[in-house]
This record gives C-alpha cells, sequence and structure tokens, in this order.
C-alpha cells in the first residue's frame, strides 16, 4: 500500500468501535510516596537532559511514560470457554526532540510518511529502580538516535520541497508543566464466575440456528500511567475500566452478513451488569439476527431519515468528529473538509458540539472519553468545536496550526503508537429539540409533503467495527446496520436490509431540520493513526431532510450447505 | 470460535496416487470419554456424506486438525520480573479436498480465490465439549469446502494454460493409523518459575557492561488430534521447556554486541535450577565482555574450523532448504517462486538423487524414532508425523551420494510417498522437515590432530592464522526486540540465499604457536551446501545441537527456517563433528559504527 493510501484506509476505518473504558481517578494534592517508577523516570530524564540538550543536534524535549497495566480476558464462544487469561505489563515509552519547537525531526514530509521508530519497550514489573533506569537509559538513547536520524532527513528535504502554508506551523506547541500524582488504582478479578457467565450468554445464542457464530468478551482493566518531561510535567494516576461485549454473526439466504453487537461498560465492581439484563439484551440480539436474516434488500432511495440518538452519535463522530481532528489540517493528504472553515457556518445553526474529556458521566451513565491529562501530559479541556453551526476550532494535540498554537488537551493514543489530535466525548446539542415522538411525525409529514411512499429510520450504526478480537471483519465509515422504512399511510415499520449511505455525509448534515430532546451515549473504542482509544459520542435523535441510499455490496459466500449439527433433523439420538 | 489470519501465504501442499474414492472413517468407541473425538468424528462423517453443493463434486478428503496448547511464559531481565503468564488455548485447522489423489484442489496458489466470512481455521471453545466443537467444525468445513471448490475450479483453468501440466500427484496414499494416547495435562505448582526467572537472570547484573538482557522461561504442552475420512485417529501429546536468554552490549568503538543462551528439555522438571542457569549466563556475560575488547576481524578466505555446536548450527542453515523432496506449489504468481528464491528456499540437491554430493565417507540421516544419543535427549523425536505418519528413519546420503529426501504426504519429482517427515507448528501448513540430522563419517580425528591438521591446511594457504567459530549466531533468540529480529530477517533475508552466514563467537588460531584469539565483526559469505562436497578434516566428535525451526512466513525448510525459538518453534536437532570447510569467505566489518550514547549507563546496584 502507498502511504497515501495507507491513510485513507485509516481514516476510513476509524471507527467507533465498541468497548469502553477510560475514566480516572484523579485525586487533589500528593501525599504518597513518589512511585518507584516515578523515580526512576525523573532520573533518567535530568541526566538525559544534561547530556542530550548539548549534543549535536541538541534535544529540546523528552518525555517519557510508563503504562502499567493489569489485565484479565473472559472470552466465550457458542457455549465453551475460549480463554481465561491475565496479565500484567509495564510499557515505556520515550520521546526526545531534537531541533526546535518551530523545526524538529517529526516535522512531516510531504508525500513521506516519517521512517517510523516504535516508541516503545516492555520493562520489569517489579520496582526495581536501577532495572527500571537501565531500560529508561537504553530506550532514551535509542529514540535519540533515531532523532538524530530524522532531523538530517528533514533539513535534506526541507531544502528541495515547496513549503505549504501549513508546514509554516511549529511542530511542537509549549505548554505549562504539570504536577500531579493521584492514587495507585488496582483491579482484583475472580475469573471463575465470568468464565461460567461467557458460556451461558453464548449458549443461549445458540438456541437460534439463525446465530452461526457468538462470541462474548469480558475483560477488566486496571492501568496506573507515569509521565515525565523535560518541561517540569510530572504526573501518575490511574483508570480501571470493566467491559462485557456480545457479538453474534449470521447470515441472510442470499449471502449477506449479518452481526450485532453489544458493550456494556462499568467502573466499579458491583456495577456489572445483572444476568437478567444480559440475557435480555441477548434476545434482542437474536430477535434482530433473525429478523435482520428474513428482511428484504432496500432499493435506491433519497428522502427524508430519521437517525435514532445512537446511531446519530456514530454519525456524528464519523463524519463530523473525525474531521475536526487538528492534525488532518496540516497533512497534505487529508480531504481538509473544513481547515479554512473556521468562522463559519457549517452545521444548521440550532446545533452545537462540543468535546469534552472532562466530563465522566452524563445521566449516571459512563462516558468513556473520559481522562484527565492527555498522553502528552496535557490536561482535558472542555472544547466548543460548533457553536450555534459555526466552526470554532479543532482537537488538537501538541501539534499546533499557524493559527491554534497550542494543544487543548486532545492528544491520545494506544499505546506502542504517537499521539494526535483525537476525540474524548463528542457531545451535540440543540437549541431545537421536540420530543421524540414528534420528531417521528414531523418525518411523517415530511414524506408526505416530498411525495415518498415512505421515510427511513435508522436505529443503529456500525463505524467500522473492531471487536477485541482483532480479527472480525472491517466495516465501513458509515454503515447503518439497523433500518427501517417508516411508511406514510400508518402500515407498520418494516425491518430492511444491506442499506449504505451515499452520497456526501457532510451534506447531510446541513440538512438536519430538528432533532430530538433526549441525548443517547454510544460508548467506544476509536482506531485511527494513533490506534485505537476509548470515545463517546452523545447525540440526540436527528432529523434529516434528504438522504441518499443504496444497496451495499454482498458477499457471495452462501450461507452453510448444511444445517447447525445441533439443529439437525437428520441428527436425533446424537450426544448433545 | 475466533478467526485468525493464516499464518503465511506460503500454502498449500499435499498430494500422490490414482483416483479412490471417499475412503471410510474410522469409529470411535463408545466408550471414549473424549469429547473431543466425538464432536470431530460426527461432524467428519456428516460431512463426509452431506456436504455438497449442487452439480458439484463432494469432498474426496476432509482432515480435521486440533491443537491443545497451555503454555506458561516468564520473562525477567537482571533480576527483576518483566512478564509473567499462563495460557490455555485450542486450535482448529481444516483440510477440505475436491477432485482426487491425482488432481485436488490443494498445492496450487493463487491470488484468486474464495473469501469466507470464518475461513477454515480458528480459535475454539478449551472446555473439550461437545456442542461448541460441532458448531465450529460445521463451520469451518463448509467454509474449507467452498474454498476448496473455488481453489478447484481456478487451478483447473490455469492447468489448461500451461504447455506441459505436471504429472506429478497432488497427494499419495498412505496407511491409516489410529492411535489415541493419553492426554498429559501440565502441572505449573511443582516449581516456583517466576522466582527461578528472577534469581537466575540476577546473575547478569554482575555484568554492568550489557546495555540489556531478557531471559525467557517458556514451558509448554501440546494436544495434538487429528482425523480424516481415510480412517486416521490421532490424539498425541507433547511437552517442551526452554529458557533462552539474549544480552547485549556495545563495545568501546560503538559496535553493537550481542550473546545468546538456550536450554531445551523435555519437560520443565527437568529444566537446570537457577543456581546452574545463572552461571551459564554468567559465561555468556563473560563472553561478551571478552568479545567487547576483542579486535573486529580482517576480510578472509581460507579454511575454517566450526567446532562442536556451530558445525550443527551452520549444517542446518546449509541443509535444511535442499532436505526435501516435495515440489512446491503450482502458482500463478510469479513473485511467489522469488519469494521462495530470496528466503533461500531454492533446493541444492533437487535432481541429484544419485550423485555424489558429500565426502565419500560421509553419511546423512535422519531420524525421528531416536529418543536420544550418547545419554542427551534428542528433540526431533516423535513416533506420528502431523499428517499421521510413521516417522521414519530416512537415510539422505550413503557414502557421499545422495540416496533419499525428506517427504510429506505431498510427492515430488522424484519421490512419491511420505517418509514420515511432514512437520508443522501451531497447525501451519505441515511441510517435510529435518527431525534429528546426523552427520556421519568414518575415520574423525580427536581434537589434537584435528586442530593440527587445521592449522597446516591453514599454513598451506599461506595463513599466519585461520579462524575457528565456536558458535553460531541465532538471531530469533538473541534478538531482545522483536523488531531488531524483523529487522535482521529484513536485511538478511536475500543474503542467506547465497550463503550468508553469522557466527557468534569467533576465534582466530595463530599458525605458528597455536594461540587463539576472539575477534568479533565478521560474517561468512556464500557458504553453500556445495561446500560441503570437500571436506578437508574433520573431528571424532558428535555434538547434538538443539534448535527450533522457525516454522513463520514460510521459513521452515529455508536456511531462515534455523532462526527460530521456543516460541512457536519447532523441535530439532542435528548431531555432527566438528568441520574444517575449505576456501570459506569471511567478510570482517566494513562501515561506520554507530556513535556512543552521549550518556552512561546508570548503576546497576541497589
Amino acid at each position: 500500500m502507498t502511504p497515501t493510501h495507507r491513510a485513507r484506509v485509516l481514516f476510513r476505518s476509524i471507527a467507533i468501535a465498541v468497548a469502553a473504558c477510560g475514566f480516572l481517578a484523579v485525586a487533589g494534592a500528593a501525599q504518597a510516596p513518589t512511585p518507584a517508577v516515578l523515580v526512576a523516570m525523573k532520573e533518567e530524564l535530568d541526566r538525559s537532559m544534561a547530556a542530550m540538550s548539548n549534543g549535536d543536534p541538541a534535544a529540546y524535549f523528552i518525555s517519557s511514560t510508563v503504562a502499567d497495566r493489569q489485565y484479565s480476558e473472559v472470552s466465550g464462544s457458542n457455549g465453551a470457554l475460549l480463554t481465561s487469561t491475565e496479565t500484567r505489563a509495564r510499557w515505556l515509552e520515550v520521546q526526545t526532540r531534537v531541533g526546535t519547537y518551530q523545526l524538529d525531526d517529526t516535522h512531516k514530509l510531504a508525500d513521506r510518511q516519517p521512517s517510523w521508530t516504535s516508541p516503545g519497550t516492555s520493562v520489569v514489573i517489579d520496582d526495581d529502580v536501577p532495572v527500571l533506569r537501565r531500560e529508561i537509559w537504553r530506550e532514551t538513547n535509542r529514540q535519540y538516535r533515531a532523532a538524530t536520524e530524522a532531523l538530517i532527513k528533514v533539513k535534506t528535504s526541507q531544502q528541495v520541497q515547496v513549503q505549504t502554508a501549513e508546514g509554516n506551523a511549529p511542530d511542537f506547541s509549549r505548554e505549562k508543566p504539570h504536577v500531579s500524582v493521584g492514587p495507585h488504582v488496582e483491579i482484583k478479578v475472580d475469573r471463575k464466575p465470568w468464565e461460567e457467565k461467557v458460556r451461558k450468554y453464548t449458549a443461549a445464542f445458540s438456541k437460534s440456528p439463525e446465530v452461526l457464530n457468538s462470541i462474548a468478551t469480558f475483560t477488566a482493566l486496571g492501568m496506573n500511567q507515569y509521565q515525565v518531561n523535560t518541561e517540569g510535567t510530572q504526573l501518575a494516576f490511574g483508570q480501571v475500566h470493566y467491559r462485557l461485549e456480545l457479538y453474534v454473526q449470521s447470515k441472510a439466504p442470499d449471502g449477506m452478513d449479518i452481526n450485532r453487537y453489544a458493550n456494556f461498560d462499568w467502573l466499579n465492581p458491583k456495577d456489572a451488569p445483572d444476568d437478567k439484563v444480559v440475557f435480555a439484551r441477548i434476545q434482542t440480539m437474536i430477535a434482530e439476527t433473525e429478523a435482520l436474516d428474513k428482511a428484504p434488500l432496500v432499493d435506491p432511495y433519497a428522502g427524508p431519515a430519521l437517525l435514532t440518538g445512537r446511531a446519530a452519535a456514530v454519525f456524528f463522530h464519523e463524519v463530523f468528529g473525525h474531521r475536526a481532528e487538528g492534525f488532518r489540517q496540516k497533512d497534505i493528504n487529508e480531504g481538509q473538509t473544513f481547515t479554512s472553515k473556521i468562522g463559519e457556518q457549517i452545521l444548521p445553526d440550532f446545533i452545537s458540539i462540543k468535546d469534552d474529556p472532562t466530563q465522566a458521566a452524563l445521566d449516571q451513565q459512563m462516558l468513556l472519553g473520559n481522562y484527565a491529562f492527555d498522553d502528552e501530559g496535557v490536561p482535558a479541556q472542555n472544547v466548543q468545536l460548533v457553536d450555534h453551526g459555526v466552526l470554532k476550532t479543532f482537537l488538537m494535540s501538541r501539534s499546533p496550526l499557524v493559527s491554534i498554537p497550542q494543544s487543548n488537551g486532545h492528544g491520545r493514543r494506544q499505546l506502542g503508537f504517537v499521539p494526535v489530535a483525537r476525540q474524548g466525548n463528542l457531545i451535540v446539542s440543540s437549541s431545537k429539540a421536540v420530543t421524540n415522538d414528534q420528531l417521528r411525525e414531523q418525518l411523517i409529514a415530511m414524506v408526505k409533503s416530498q411525495g415518498k411512499p415512505f421515510g427511513l429510520l435508522i436505529d443503529d450504526i456500525a463505524g467500522g467495527f473492531t471487536f477485541t478480537g482483532r480479527q472480525q471483519p472491517q466495516a465501513f465509515q458509515v454503515l447503518p446496520l439497523v433500518v427501517y422504512k417508516v411508511y406514510a399511510d400508518g402500515r407498520p415499520d418494516q425491518l430492511v436490509r444491506g442499506v449504505d449511505i451515499v452520497g456526501t455525509p457532510l451534506v447531510s448534515l446541513t440538512k438536519i431540520v430538528a432533532t430530538g430532546d433526549t441525548p443517547d451515549i454510544f460508548n467506544g473504542y476509536c482506531g485511527a493513526e494513533s490506534g485505537s482509544v476509548p470515545v463517546a459520542a452523545v447525540a440526540p435523535a436527528i432529523l434529516i431532510s434528504e438522504m441518499e441510499v443504496q444497496k451495499k455490496e454482498t458477499s457471495t459466500d452462501k450461507p452453510p450447505i448444511l444445517p447447525p449439527p445441533a439443529h439437525d433433523p437428520e441428527e436425533k439420538g446424537q450426544r448433545q | 470460535m475466533r478467526k485468525f489470519s493464516t499464518i503465511a501465504l506460503l500454502v498449500a501442499f499435499v498430494l500422490p496416487f490414482t483416483a479412490k474414492p471417499v475412503a471410510a472413517q474410522a469409529a470411535v468407541p463408545e466408550t471414549e470419554t473424549d469429547q473431543t473425538l466425538h464432536a470431530m468424528h460426527d461432524e467428519m462423517e456428516r460431512a463426509r456424506t452431506r456436504l455438497q453443493l449442487p452439480g458439484v463434486d463432494k469432498p474426496f478428503y476432509i482432515e480435521y486438525r486440533l491443537l491443545d496448547i497451555d503454555v506458561r511464559a516468564v520473562t525477567s531481565s537482571f533480576g527483576a520480573l518483566i512478564s509473567s503468564s499462563n495460557t490455555r488455548n485450542r486450535f482448529m485447522s481444516i483440510d477440505v479436498r475436491v477432485g482426487d489423489y491425482h488432481l485436488d484442489s490443494s498445492n496450487f496458489v493463487s491470488e484468486d480465490g474464495f473469501q469466507g466470512f470464518l475461513g477454515s481455521t480458528g480459535e475454539v471453545g478449551i472446555d473439550h465439549d461437545y456442542n461448541s466443537l460441532r458448531q465450529d467444525l460445521w463451520l469451518s468445513t463448509d467454509q474449507a469446502y467452498k474454498q476448496a471448490v473455488t481453489q478447484m475450479s481456478l487451478k483447473q483453468s490455469f492447468l489448461r494454460s500451461l504447455t506441459k501440466p505436471p504429472e506429478i500427484d497432488d497427494f499419495s496414499q498412505t496407511t491409516p493409523v489410529v492411535k489415541v494416547d493419553p492426554r498429559i495435562e501440565p502441572d505449573w505448582t511443582t516449581r516456583n518459575w517466576d522466582e527461578e526467572s528472577r534469581q537466575a537472570s540476577a546473575a547478569l547484573r554482575n555484568f554492568p557492561q550489557l546495555n540489556a538482557t531478557r531471559v525467557n522461561y517458556y514451558l509448554v504442552y501440546f494436544t495434538y488430534y487429528l482425523m480424516n475420512t481415510e480412517g486416521t485417529i490421532i490424539r498425541s501429546s507433547r511437552h517442551l521447556a526452554a529458557i533462552e536468554a539474549a544480552l547485549d552490549t556495545t563495545a568501546g568503538d560503538g559496535m553493537a554486541l550481542h550473546d545468546f543462551y538456550a536450554v531445551y528439555v523435555a519437560k520443565p522438571g527437568d529444566l537446570p535450577d537457577p543456581a546452574t542457569v545463572g552461571k551459564s549466563l554468567a559465561q555468556a556475560g563473560t563472553e561478551l565482555m571478552t568479545m567487547r575488547q576483542s579486535p573486529i576481524v580482517s576480510d578472509f578466505t581460507g579454511p575454517v574450523l566450526f567446532q562442536g555446536a556451530a558445525s550443527g548450527a551452520m549444517l542446518a542453515q546449509a541443509l535444511a532448504p535442499s532436505l526435501s523432496g516435495a515440489r512446491p506449489p503450482l502458482s500463478t504468481m510469479p513473485a511467489f517462486d522469488e519469494i521462495m528464491q530470496r528466503m533461500g528456499g531454492r533446493s541444492e540437491w533437487s535432481g541429484r538423487v544419485g550423485t555424489r554430493v558429500l565426502p565419500a565417507n560421509m553419511s546423512l540421516i535422519d531420524d525421528p524414532t531416536l529418543k536420544e544419543f550418547n545419554g542427551e535427549p534428542l528433540l526431533g523425536n516423535y513416533e506420528i508425523d502431523d499428517e499421521g505418519v510413521k516417522g521414519q528413519r530416512v537415510q539422505i546420503v550413503e557414502n557421499g551420494t545422495l540416496k533419499n529426501l525428506l517427504m510429506s504426504r505431498r510427492p515430488g519429482p522424484e519421490f512419491m510417498n511420505s517418509n514420515g517427515h511432514a512437520r508443522s507448528a501451531l497447525l501451519s501448513d505441515t511441510r517435510p522437515l529435518s527431525s534429528n540430522l546426523f552427520l556421519q563419517a568414518t575415520g574423525g580425528l580427536n581434537a589434537a590432530d584435528l586442530k593440527k591438521k587445521f592449522l597446516e591446511a591453514c599454513h598451506d594457504d599461506g595463513h599466519e592464522w585461520c579462524l575457528e567459530i565456536r558458535s553460531m549466531d541465532n538471531p530469533a533468540i538473541s534478538s531482545i526486540r522483536q523488531e531488531d529480529f524483523s529487522e535482521f530477517i529484513g536485511a538478511i533475508a536475500g543474503g542467506v540465499a547465497s550463503g550468508e552466514r553469522i557466527p557468534l563467537v569467533m576465534y582466530r588460531v595463530y599458525v605458528a604457536d597455536g594461540r587463539e584469539e576472539m575477534v568479533r565483526g565478521g560474517h561468512i559469505e556464500g557458504l553453500q551446501l556445495r561446500s560441503l562436497r570437500n571436506i578437508p578434516a574433520y573431528g571424532d566428535d558428535e555434538t547434538v545441537f538443539p534448535y527450533m525451526q522457525n516454522p513463520q512466513g514460510g521459513f521452515a525448510g529455508t536456511a531462515l527456517g534455523a532462526f527460530g525459538s521456543a516460541q512457536g518453534g519447532i523441535p530439532s536437532t542435528v548431531v555432527a563433528p566438528s568441520l574444517v570447510i575449505d576456501e570459506v569467505e569471511v567478510r570482517g566489518f566494513h562501515g561506520e559504527p554507530r556513535r556512543l550514547p552521549l550518556v552512561d549507563a546508570p548503576p546497576l546496584t541497589k
């Protein structure tokens, strides 16, 4: 794949996927003794900076991060346990920047991917300061060497390449230091009951002959992060997250893949979902799967559409949120839809959008994109992206734009990736809200006035579905999963299948005519250039005056030839 | 089931004899308590009798492979723990063929083909229960059958485009074997592996000049299931325990240097205690410190003595590509052949059966049936190979003449039938690989005479000194980061095909007084199998060199295959005498060493 192509693909598969995590316990004062990891990091940071700031080329900034990760996973499939594991690992990342804030080794060269040095290594989990220091020392040297080599390439290429406007933006922003040492977090998981649960949950799916494959995965994550940098930042903070995911696969008679997915997220073990709640969700998923299997394919259509809150949330995340990420405005390989639109009306004037990672919950439901400090050590900030339809700013990491010189605390990454500007909790609000029932009435009225037989109700959107199993199917940028025809003549809604939104999704945003009054939350993991990060998207239902859909491409792989073994009439009397 | 991406782009295999209709499946006794066997049998029987697309052939062969793997892995550095885990998984791989033994859907690589929603491989439940396994087998069998049907039609149209399609069969027939061994379950509680790993690795704390170290304990139990429609039923348990350690440092001039330590035994209880491991690690540390101080070797061409285990390691690399008698798969992709060649997968012995390939007093034997040699365990031992064929002793070279090649059920131009050498790791595609490989020679010299002869040869060739290699590098073990290994493979892949070999510990031996001096920075170029046709001198020693063949990315069976580790490697040994090889080209270090770190290492003492 060419670099350009790769970037595009990554952008497309950005998704909100599924899962959740996030959130933090951040304590105010730091009365606890300094953790051993932080001691080791600080000692090596000071020693390295003393030498490397006088090196040739000189380092002007060094940071190091250690993520201490406690992780349990229990997964089941088709009624049996797949895996049950727990691990603890510490991952170290060091960044050494050489050159200046204006021009350094990370400067992006047109049409060329920066030579990639993986920014990390695993380090000891015992609190052995000399051994930790040795690993940090080694990684710092490795990164410094890579940075020096990269800077030479940057300088050489600068002499021969045309500069773009954003090429004049500094490579790195100056930020105020922050010092905060919060309490250490820890998870204690008894995996046995979860092993039983994932068996039971997936066995329940097997009762339906239409469910070909089911997976249930419980995960628990306890993560303590440590960060230091040469600007004086010194942080220790922890976060805990529990999640249960359910996933089923089916096939319609014409071979189309049908998937359903559900997730539960919680922060406190006592808030784990009750079996009753999970089984009810399983029944819903089975019913949806069976209905989708039988549902007719949609014909190409253009007309009014209503997106429920959850679908609208994903839609905004995909269609607006990713385009508001600051670094995309710098990259000439990007579409740069909004780059020059600050101060302009891009949405109807009753819509406002903020990204607020400081918010931990909404109506007592957790928001997965909550964090106290971003992965560059900058405090999370509430950023008003769109105010009454007018674009105000972008989500920023420490990679500044000419017009936006500072980070607003959105530099995020999955361990092992370089942070870029990402969403946290994207929250859409409206000043033209009606009840959801009224919104539906408006849909029907609009269908009639446009002389259409029906409108569309979009209830679930796959934002490029990633499952924790990592090898599950890739999906698309905006792919509606559950779509109903809403008839103007009062007939019951009809579930349809195989819908693909066509045209420019952005245009759809400008055609929003009204919204509902109840915000819905979507918690998931979003995958993009800096890996998979926990996010939330919140939006009310939206009514769009015109949306165009067509049949999506379908798989040629037909359903299995033989019936499922447990549902095979010729197999009676077999051991069960 | 959970889908996993198939390892390797080098796909199929399989082949031999005349067409025969679907054979019957062997029954699993009702009294058998292992539900795995019942589920495999019942689903296979359903597929064998009823799986068919309208207007298309039924499968003529169905094969189920399942692997239970239980791993205890612990990694430490300088006395502190990096990670410790215990994981249990079960994987399945399903092969369905349409056609017949002469021409079937396998043994064909194409860019197109069936893209199923699940695939024919995957991770399945570890409960050994009946229902979930049947569900998974059902889906995967369905996918494998559709894959086979698509492959067959692509293959047939490709064959029509050839002027002369290959006449060799696709799949050889063999006698079905039923052998259900007891399952062996691990007990991880007998020793404290976390603590042992800490203690052993602490020995390296006395070497402050080491930049980084990793000491990996890798203990694994496998249970392998194989069932096919010819009547074969296999259940066999195996285990392996390994300690592999990597050490790295920088010489005063900036040259990066490393060393490694590896020990492999059949079961965890046989592993040496931490004090013993610590001692061995300290030896490796001392060796590396000596290497740091040693001079850089200059370019050299002349006789080289491969001492002890270095001889086995060199042979493992040089021989691997040429031992297999299976023909490569047909491919519509020209790049496929190229990749194989680049990785050193081209056999130097193909078409040479009956000709002399080694000195007349040397023989080469591969024998998976042997468990030990002179009291030392042989890791390559197995009774039944991964295709269910009984492992056989194969006399590859007899008195210098090539007689036989290693065979799986995929026939080749010279040999048709399997001799029980189909091997795989983690259910990768099986290929003919060595197990316990013996280079035997009559009239070997004792150590003193060998050295004398070596120095004479050196003198006759006009040198003041010659090189003795005591060990060969294995970057799969000595790389501390996976990334370093990948980088190495990227850099070396082309070289191994032309005989580039990487020594680790190398000495200059002076003709005048027999003095030995360690040198660093050299690598060997152009050491191919044909360099072994004349061997001026060899020892009477027989050193057992245990190693793991690398099954990944199609490396197995290539010169790169010798670069494997316990993680997923295929246990193998080479037993060989020390060898003097003539006209070896050693290239010294050229280029600029990287500059030294700006900052000195911090102290290692607490």
